[in-house]
């Protein structure tokens, strides 16, 4: 007997049916998950009865404005029946870290996570916070639950700003690339939060060769930057100048400074990046750690083409005019484009095209001790770093 | 009987058809025990949310969370990659259609994990198909060809990444689109992303072009105005003061997100002057924001703030984008990673916890008795492993700078080389002793005043406030608000007192 589906009158019977039954469990699933706490629909389209609670917070909201590191700062939210009914309180959940009292009453020493209020009456409950690092703006909530039908929880929120002794922006310090045969500077802002402003003792960094790549010096902040940071009573800034011919390879520097706010703080603040030559390649498929260019598998049906930059800094990099002098599979086409200076300047960008047409001959440079890397090798112009050798990983299959 | 089962498959059809399109309140597998209690703790979802016609999903400011650090349960700590992913899916199974987009600030540090795991969290928000990615500045600090290798478009799949006023290599090089208008739903919704003025001072990166954002919003408005697009959202990297500024000045943009603002998002979201709804995401990616558009003349929108926490389970892609990540750590390895040894504050050296038992027995079995004793272990354990992971090592074994992720010298290297060091042990509250411990053994000969010296420098006191203050702040290294967030000293104290 031949199969058949179902008719369309019986799909959409059935779907009717199961949507009802699916929808009517549903419900009951989500009451079930979530009672009363989601001001679910049904109690919002009941009759509110005349003798059901009400529950009001004039103050929902309390800002804590400034407070200092491990200090903590309370309040004291009123939570209030004008209904008709008792309203029964519950504690419920608190965000991260944030401590909820038990329910007082008005007058009382109360304790219990849980409240009857009588009608017109108040009840008390406490959160508190305790500024922890890093700080910064922070705003934490508690939520109580209620059995006022038309709000069944109230959230009590707090928010401040948590002060640290200092603090440095931007810390760390980032230069992303360092170049080798530049001088280059770098600057932090040390915001300090003490009794009185900052008198600046000592400016050191811990290269073994301080004196001959670095220089340090300090000024105060402005007024208008001081009032800027919030509580923030004083600050300086830090200026670094990194002088060329640092060896190549990662960067990470402490510079550590002492002052007086006015009780003595040692403060220490990283400097990192890379030291690097003048030309960089940059794109997809470029492989910094490995060095290479991964094209990976290319059909000789299909063909492929992406593009990749050289980008050149420096004092010579308006010298440099890339041409390509070798290629290794034959089948890449590789055109340079022309140089444009990137923002500023300081940086020269050169595209480079490269294209494995349809129809090229089948060719393995999978990069492996037995099988070597094909390679596209550039004149640059540059006259420390005259030719630059891309290795390339590539099989182009059929 | 054909006919019955026939009934039954459509039955069955129709009960997954009309369950998928319920509302989504948690990942594959997740337990009503499970959803019930955060629920209870963090809120319910999507209250009476009808059907919408689209949904944009917002995230942001993951500043390097690609999970939650799990020291103190990860269950009791919201975001990571995996979670969203399965909040991603579970919007999508309920029939809703999503444009996930993503304010930027992946990474808050600098060096070779950072490019990393970098690397990694763009391939997962490759992987949740984002239609939109801004750049954060830590983003930008990365050295460009990490930056450029892992946002450029790869073959044919576009980069998810768009900035209006932030070239990688120049505006002109066109390596990211300057905005992206996505179609779902049968809405169209014009996206661009701006990093702010403020920001933008700070970056010193010269192969990146950023122009103003206010000079670079006019051409890319005028753009968007043209397409006709029923909603307009504008990402912008900048505190929401300046987030506010540049919403006055482009009223087209009913939707616009700020970073910088609280550690966690308001529950509703505040509407500005021009009639802009602003979103903030608050910190560490731990929560996602919702809006919701709608076929209702009433509520057109509707703002849901979502907390990443248990209740969306684990994303095995993502857990095996994990997996990755932690393997790449362990290849690199230290030297890889470029972490070279810095010198302890004291100058002085470690010498493991095993040293200290011979003469003092009894705090060695407290010690050996509690988590600390068992620290490096929590790592190997998990799946994936961390225990290659300089961010976690650094509480989890002695001699590191917790705060720096690095090692000082004579510091645990590894479990091949430094074994004696495995776990939190005592040097990590009393500082290095190998000084003192070879003094005491008689390996050394000294005097007995240097030999005091020795035994004070290790000694620690609770005695007053201010060397109370001290030991506390040496816990918050690593029972910060991260890792520890119900930390309390006193509380804590007495389960390791010695």
């Amino acid at each position: 007997m031949k199969s058949r589906g179902p008719g369309a009158w019986l799909v959409s019977a059935v779907a009717a049916a199961a949507g009802i039954a699916v929808g009517a469990c549903g419900a009951a699933l989500q009451a079930t998950l979530t009672p009363w706490r989601i001001g679910d629909l049904a109690p919002v389209l009941r009759a509110i009865p005349p003798d059901a609670p009400r529950v009001e917070v004039a103050e929902p909201r309390h800002e804590f404005g400034t407070m200092g590191m491990g200090t903590g700062k309370s309040h004291r939210f009123e939570i209030r029946n004008t209904g008709g009914g008792p309203l029964t309180l519950t504690r419920g959940g608190t965000s991260c870290s944030c401590t909820l009292s038990q329910f007082e009453s008005a007058g009382s020493e109360a304790a219990d996570s849980k409240q009857v209020v009588p009608v017109g009456e108040s009840a008390f409950v406490t959160l508190t916070w305790t500024g922890k690092p890093p700080g910064g703006f922070i705003r934490q909530h508690a939520t109580i639950l209620t059995d006022d039908p038309r709000r069944p929880e109230v959230s009590l929120v707090v928010e401040g700003m948590v002060v640290p002794t200092w603090r440095a922006d931007p810390s760390p310090i980032v230069l992303p690339r360092i170049n080798a045969s530049s001088k280059q500077r770098a600057s932090t802002t040390v915001f300090t939060y003490g009794a009185q402003p900052p008198r600046v003792k000592g400016l050191t960094i811990d290269h073994p060769q301080a004196p001959r790549f670095f220089s340090l010096a300090s000024a105060p902040l402005a007024a208008e930057q001081i009032a800027a940071e919030p509580g923030a009573t004083g600050g300086f800034r830090i200026d670094v100048d990194v002088e060329p011919g640092l060896p190549f390879g990662r960067l990470r520097q402490t510079i550590t400074t002492m002052f007086e706010i006015p009780e003595e703080v040692t403060a220490e603040i990283t400097i990192e990046g890379a030291v690097g030559g003048d030309l960089v390649l940059v794109g997809a498929g470029w492989d910094s750690s490995r060095q290479t260019l991964e094209l990976g598998n290319v059909s000789s049906r299909v063909g492929m083409k992406t593009r990749i930059f050289l980008s050149a800094r420096g004092p010579h990099r308006e010298s440099v005019r890339p041409t390509v002098e070798e290629r290794v599979p034959e089948s890449l086409e590789v055109t340079v484009g022309e140089g444009s200076a990137v923002g500023s300047g300081a940086v020269m960008r050169f595209p480079i095209d490269i294209v494995i047409p349809a129809g090229s001959r089948p060719a393995n440079h999978v990069c492996s001790q037995e099988v070597p890397a094909g390679r596209i090798v550039l004149a640059t112009g540059h006259p420390d770093e005259p030719r630059l050798s891309i290795p390339v990983c590539v099989v182009i299959g059929p | 009987m054909k006919r019955l089962r026939s009934l039954l498959a459509t039955v069955t059809w129709c009960v997954v058809a009309v369950a998928a399109a319920g509302t989504p309140d948690r990942g594959p597998g997740v337990a009503d025990t499970v959803v019930v209690t955060f629920q209870e703790r963090n809120g319910p979802l999507f209250v009476d949310w009808p059907k919408p016609k689209v949904v944009l999903a917002i995230t942001g400011e993951l500043d390097g969370y690609i999970e939650p650090c799990g020291c103190t349960g990860k269950e009791n700590q919201k975001g990571g990659l995996s979670r969203r992913q399965n909040f991603l899916k579970a919007m999508q199974a309920a029939g809703w259609p999503v444009v996930a987009v993503d304010l930027g600030g992946q990474v808050k540090r600098f060096g070779k994990q950072t490019e990393a795991k970098f690397q990694s969290i763009v391939d997962g928000l490759r992987g949740m198909r984002y239609a939109a990615v801004g750049f954060g500045p830590a983003d930008l600090r990365l050295p460009s060809e990490e930056l450029v290798a892992a946002v450029a478009p790869i073959g044919d799949q576009p980069t998810p990444y768009l900035s209006a006023n932030v070239g990688l290599l120049g505006l002109d090089a066109n390596i990211t689109p300057r905005f992206r208008v996505v179609e779902a739903g049968g809405l169209k919704i014009g996206i661009t992303t701006v990093l702010g003025d403020e920001e933008a001072a700070k970056i010193r990166n010269d192969d990146i072009e950023v122009v103003p954002a206010e000079k670079a919003l006019v051409p890319v408005a005028a753009e968007l105005a043209k397409v006709g697009c029923d909603h307009q959202l504008l990402l912008a990297w900048a505190k929401p003061e300046e987030a506010k500024a540049l919403a006055a000045k482009f009223r087209q943009f009913d939707i616009v997100a700020a970073a910088g603002g609280a550690d966690e998002p308001p529950r509703e979201l505040p509407v500005l002057p021009g009639g802009a709804q602003l979103v903030e995401l608050g910190h560490k990616g731990m929560f996602a924001v919702v809006i919701g558009f709608f076929d209702d003349g009433s509520t057109p929108v509707r703002s849901q703030r979502v907390p990443l926490d248990a209740r969306w389970g684990e994303a095995d892609d993502m857990i095996a984008l994990l997996a990755t990540y932690q393997q790449k750590l362990e290849t690199l390895g230290l030297d890889g990673l470029g972490l070279v040894p810095i010198r302890h504050p004291s100058g002085r050296r470690f010498a493991g916890s095993a040293a200290c038992q011979e003469c003092h027995a009894e705090a060695y079995e407290v010690w050996a008795g509690s988590g600390h004793a068992k620290a490096l272990t929590t790592l190997s354990d998990a799946r994936p492993r961390r225990d290659a992971d300089p961010e976690c090592l650094s509480c989890h074994v002695v001699g590191w700078a917790p705060q720096r992720f690095e090692p000082f010298e004579g510091g645990f290297t590894g479990m091949v080389k430094t074994p004696h060091l495995a776990h939190q042990g005592c040097e990590n509250c009393h500082g290095p002793a190998a000084a003192h411990t070879a003094v005491e053994r008689g390996d050394v000969r000294a005097t007995e005043v240097e030999r005091d010296r020795l035994r004070a420098e290790v000694a620690i006191s609770l005695d007053t406030p201010e060397a109370k203050e001290k030991v506390v702040n040496n816990c918050l290294e690593c029972h910060d608000l991260d890792n520890s967030p119900q930390f309390d000293f006193d509380e804590y104290w007495p389960s390791v007192t010695h």
